[in-house]
């Protein structure tokens, strides 16, 4: 029980050193399992929406499924659903694109519906309409709506309003930020079909097997126009790759995080138990039994610890996830954003509290093995000898600053050490998130500066006539484009990738992986960098390509390789595709002219500024991140500096007093603290920018599939990480010197200890 | 002989809450240049304070310290720390030598604190450590790091060396040594040496021998023929 009461005198004695223990273990784990959390949470939600809604393993269309098919499908497959797939005009003045779906039961990739009631399949008088659309409409459920497709006009009562699994991100025609007032789809009965036949055009499949081996199935028992599997569902797809971004920074900061934690803690609980050596040596003396002393001072960080633990997985996972989502809400659409969690919060939660545990077992076992008459003195410091330095002429021309420092530093080398490698550790996640914001930046510079060259990009309706196509590109004085996804496969890989069809143009102009301007012929085919190193393939060898919803397959040999950002794929020339045997349908116009004119054959505008903007909205979730990274890395920086402070003040008090005594003035005295301070920051610091950068690779090497970043990290960042680690160091450091001028010297020279 | 010190109607208290304690009550002495003075007491008599507020590490409630001709009792804390570099030289019960410094390097840090020009070698010599020079506190007995620790006093030629129960961690043998030492200073260098102590037995060695009980002095008495330390019944 006194024990008890000495533990809480010590921790209220000692305040500051116990609650930088408490805030440390918070801190980790709450910023661990906040950040693990976000993109769990994404995983989660996903996948139990996914399987909520029964989301098809795969979609195969044809341009009309029979019912022979079917038969055959039917053997290999658990379940099959056919849909009514088409296009349609909503009755609004932007002519927005909805995509109606006529269903037969719904069964598989369900209408989740949130508003109205559930999607019935044999009622032909309503519709359930996207909410993210309704939304932007403002229309409710009782609304009536009129959609426009082949001729043919419907209109429709709006029963219920919710969201779709095949629908959680939707491609827009015109820029990469989903306008929902553009775009949306809609569910429907078959029974409201205007048609007494159904066209049938997309056979939705749940299956067993691997996807391979059902495309194998598939391709060996039917015809068909084209498949997609799940994990090449345009809306999977995305939200995977979103998913990827997310993880690349959730995998790797949390980790070092946690670790720069665990080391300050654990060297903190070590340093505290050896400090209370003498008081060991009494209880010892005094008859208490090594259990017992061990036992109390293990409790010393316990409880503070657990604490600390506990708060942080609480309030991690409850706080920081939903700082991300309305970032990401503005491009994905989910009924639910939650939290995610996962065992490995609690493990690693407890991993901390259990190891600190453990270090202050040692520590305090090791004194307890000793007999009481040594414990109860100081420790001998270490021995030193004395090293090439201190024989050297130069040693003895060295004045008591630095050769104070230097054998203070010798002598306790595990301190110098530890604070090395925590300054260390916080450079690196600044280093790290600013070198990612750099990176994005240089990204965007590159695709918006060095790579595009045009104002303005129409978009040309599908449809539109060639002539009248032609009328635009000649009046806006602009060069038409052709982008289209493809599927590639080399080497047995397969990819999804861009292409980008150039018509004699020098509004998009192309450079290597390095930023470097190259140039391209008519006649070269040119794959980005990035695929040709996920295909493994380079200069001379051959690809194989066709156009999504083409079935036309096309072999052709790569000239070149390119770098490029943001899509990745092939570019080539209108005469090389024509020359390959595919038609140049132009996709858009793209002219250094500022339009804003409209014109009947354009569905859109989308100026550089606009796309710019996009951008930046687009890498909003990325950015929140990154400012989390720094927010975080800078705390960090301030507890572990101020916890390192703190231990070697108490460490190096006695010796302090001493020289006060001895008549060395306050401010030689915190210039000598300084000094150290400043020497162990300068070392962190620079061993710490190039794990930093390290760090900041591994990151966006992880950034999926079609972005591709250069490494970047400017001078301006590392100053200012440089500035935010100095100034933190040194305003932590004052504070511990200016204790020096109130320091008791008849205390502190009194204790033995 | 001059006087070096001079104590006046000192007054030290200490206050707690509502409750103060007087640790010093009107203490009045004086100390001479060269003299080799004992102050003794029982635990709890006011030994440390004294030796605090002669040695510039706490200051009066009321009354006068004179050293040298200077009030102490007026300095504000940058002086008392010129007063401390220049006038005293501390020797501790626990030596509290720099202890990733060498034995020479604690001596000559006292280049860095006063203008004197001094061979840290001689110094040591001059305290017995021959060839200890460059063995840090760690590797030095107790008796050798004492002597560290008054050459490092001694070698700031300060006005006083003030020693606060200097052979308390000791054997006696050592400290029958090291008290020898410190007489040979006062005796042969003419250096003054205040030695605050609770064991009586050295009184006989003193030139003057100052008791104080509960915070006052309770006597003064000089030696005309103080004995040597050597000869002292231990």
């Amino acid at each position: 029980m006194s024990l008890f009461k000495k533990m809480l005198r010590d921790i209220k004695v000692n305040k500051t050193q116990f609650i930088s223990i408490f805030l440390m273990a918070f801190i980790g784990i709450f910023a661990f399992c906040g950040v693990c959390s976000e993109y769990y949470g994404l995983e989660q939600t996903s996948s139990e929406f996914y399987s909520d809604t029964n989301l098809a393993d795969g979609w195969i269309y044809n341009t009309t499924i029979t019912d022979g098919a079917i038969d055959e499908i039917k053997n290999f497959t658990t379940d099959y659903e056919k849909q009514m797939v088409v296009q349609s005009v909503g009755n609004f003045s932007n002519d927005p694109e909805i995509t109606l779906h006529f269903v037969e039961d719904n069964e598989i990739s369900k209408f989740y519906t949130t508003e109205g009631e559930d999607f019935n399949s044999s009622d032909d008088s309503g519709v359930w309409l996207d909410k993210r659309f309704a939304d932007a409409w403002n229309l409710t459920v009782g609304d009536n709506i009129t959609f426009k497709f082949n001729g043919l006009t419907l209109e429709k009562e709006i029963k219920g309003i919710g969201y779709s699994p095949e629908y959680v991100y939707e491609a827009s025609p015109t820029s990469i930020i989903p306008n929902f007032k553009d775009m949306g789809f809609a569910y429907l009965s078959n029974e409201s079909f205007p048609l007494s036949d159904i066209p049938y055009n997309v056979l939705l499949v749940k299956f067993n097997q691997s996807p391979d081996d059902f495309k194998d199935s598939l391709d060996d028992s039917v015809e068909y126009l084209s498949y997609t599997q799940q994990s090449d569902h345009v809306s999977v797809s995305q939200f995977n790759e979103e998913m990827a971004q997310h993880k690349m920074i959730g995998d790797v900061f949390p980790i070092v995080f946690i670790l720069v934690t665990f080391l300050t803690l654990l060297t903190t609980m070590t340093r505290i138990v050896t400090h209370q050596r003498t008081q060991i040596g009494v209880l010892k003396a005094v008859g208490y039994k090594n259990r017992t002393i061990i036992l109390h001072f293990m409790s010393y960080g316990f409880w503070l610890v657990l604490a600390g633990a506990v708060l942080g997985l609480i309030s991690g996972p409850a706080i920081i996830p939903d700082l991300f989502y309305p970032t990401m809400t503005s491009r994905y659409s989910l009924p639910e954003w939650n939290p995610g969690f996962d065992i490995s919060f609690v493990v690693v939660a407890a991993a901390m509290v259990i190891s600190s545990l453990l270090v202050s077992y040692i520590a305090a076992r090791n004194i307890s093995k000793e007999n009481p008459a040594n414990t109860m003195r100081p420790k001998a410091p270490n021995m030193s000898s004395s090293g090439f330095l201190e024989n050297s002429k130069l040693w003895t021309k060295l004045n008591f600053n630095l050769r104070w420092n230097y054998r203070d530093a010798k002598r306790n080398n595990f301190r110098a050490l530890m604070a090395i490698v925590g300054v260390m550790g916080c450079v690196a996640l600044l280093i790290s998130a600013f070198g990612m914001n750099d990176s994005m930046e240089n990204l965007k510079t590159w695709e918006y500066d060095d790579i595009s060259h045009f104002d303005s990009k129409l978009i040309i309706k599908s449809g539109a006539s060639l002539s009248d196509i032609d009328d635009v590109r000649e009046e806006v004085n602009g060069s038409t484009i052709m982008e289209q996804a493809i599927e590639i496969k080399a080497q047995g890989n397969e990819k999804t990738a861009s292409l980008l069809t150039l018509n004699n143009t020098n509004l998009i102009s192309q450079t290597d992986k390095n930023k470097n301007p190259i140039n391209l012929s008519d006649t070269d085919i040119s794959l980005s960098a990035k695929t040709a190193e996920s295909l493994n393939v380079g200069v001379g060898d051959t690809v194989e390509w066709h156009i999504i919803g083409y079935d036309d397959w096309v072999k052709c040999k790569i000239t070149n390789i390119h770098g490029e950002p943001l899509s990745q794929g092939i570019i080539l020339s209108s005469d090389k595709l024509e020359d390959l045997g595919l038609n140049f349908t132009p996709t858009s116009i793209i002219t250094t002219e500022h339009v804003d004119d409209d014109y009947d054959s354009i569905k859109s505008v989308s100026t550089l500024n606009q796309m710019v903007s996009n951008w930046n909205e687009m890498i909003g979730s990325v950015m929140m991140m990154v400012s989390i990274l720094i927010f975080f890395a800078v705390l960090l920086a301030i507890v572990v500096l101020y916890n390192l402070g703190i231990l070697s003040f108490t460490e190096i008090e006695r010796e302090v007093a001493t020289l006060k005594v001895l008549g060395f003035k306050t401010a030689d005295l915190r210039k000598l603290l300084l000094t150290q301070n400043l020497f162990f920051t300068a070392i962190g610091f620079i061993l710490g920018i190039p794990l930093g950068f390290y760090l900041m690779t591994l990151m966006l090497n992880a950034a999926g599939e079609s972005l591709y970043y250069i490494p970047s990290l400017t001078l301006g960042n590392i100053l200012l990480s440089g500035f935010i680690t100095f100034v933190v160091s040194i305003v932590v450091n004052l504070l511990f010197s200016s204790k020096i001028k109130n320091l008791n010297m008849v205390e502190a020279l009194k204790d033995v200890e | 002989m001059s006087t070096l010190i001079e104590f006046k109607d000192v007054v030290k208290e200490y206050k707690s809450g509502d409750h103060v304690l007087r640790a010093m009550d009107n203490v009045n002495f004086t100390i001479d240049e060269g003299e080799f003075v004992v102050i003794l007491g029982p635990s709890g008599a006011g030994k440390s304070t004294l030796l605090n507020l002669l040695g510039g590490l706490d200051s009066t409630t009321s009354g006068q310290i004179i050293v040298n001709g200077e009030h102490v009792e007026n300095f504000n804390d940058n002086e008392l720390t010129k007063y401390r570099a220049k006038n005293v030289g501390f020797i501790f019960q626990f030596y509290n030598l720099i202890p990733n410094l060498t034995a020479l390097e604690n001596v000559e840090l006292m280049k860095d604190i006063v203008d004197v020009n001094i061979n840290g070698e001689e110094v040591l010599n001059s305290v017995g450590l021959e060839g200890h020079s460059n063995q840090f506190p760690a590797q030095l007995s107790g008796g050798e790091q004492q002597r560290v620790s008054i050459a490092r006093a001694v070698a700031k030629q300060p006005a006083m060396l003030l020693c606060d129960e200097p052979t308390g961690a000791l054997d006696s043998k050592t400290g029958v040594l090291i008290l020898n030492l410190l007489q040979d200073m006062s005796n042969n260098k003419n250096t003054t040496v205040i030695i605050v102590t609770h064991n009586a037995i050295l009184a006989e060695a003193a030139d003057k021998v100052i008791r104080i009980k509960n915070g006052q002095i309770e006597s003064i008495v000089i030696n005309e023929n103080p004995r040597k330390v050597e000869d002292l019944e231990w």
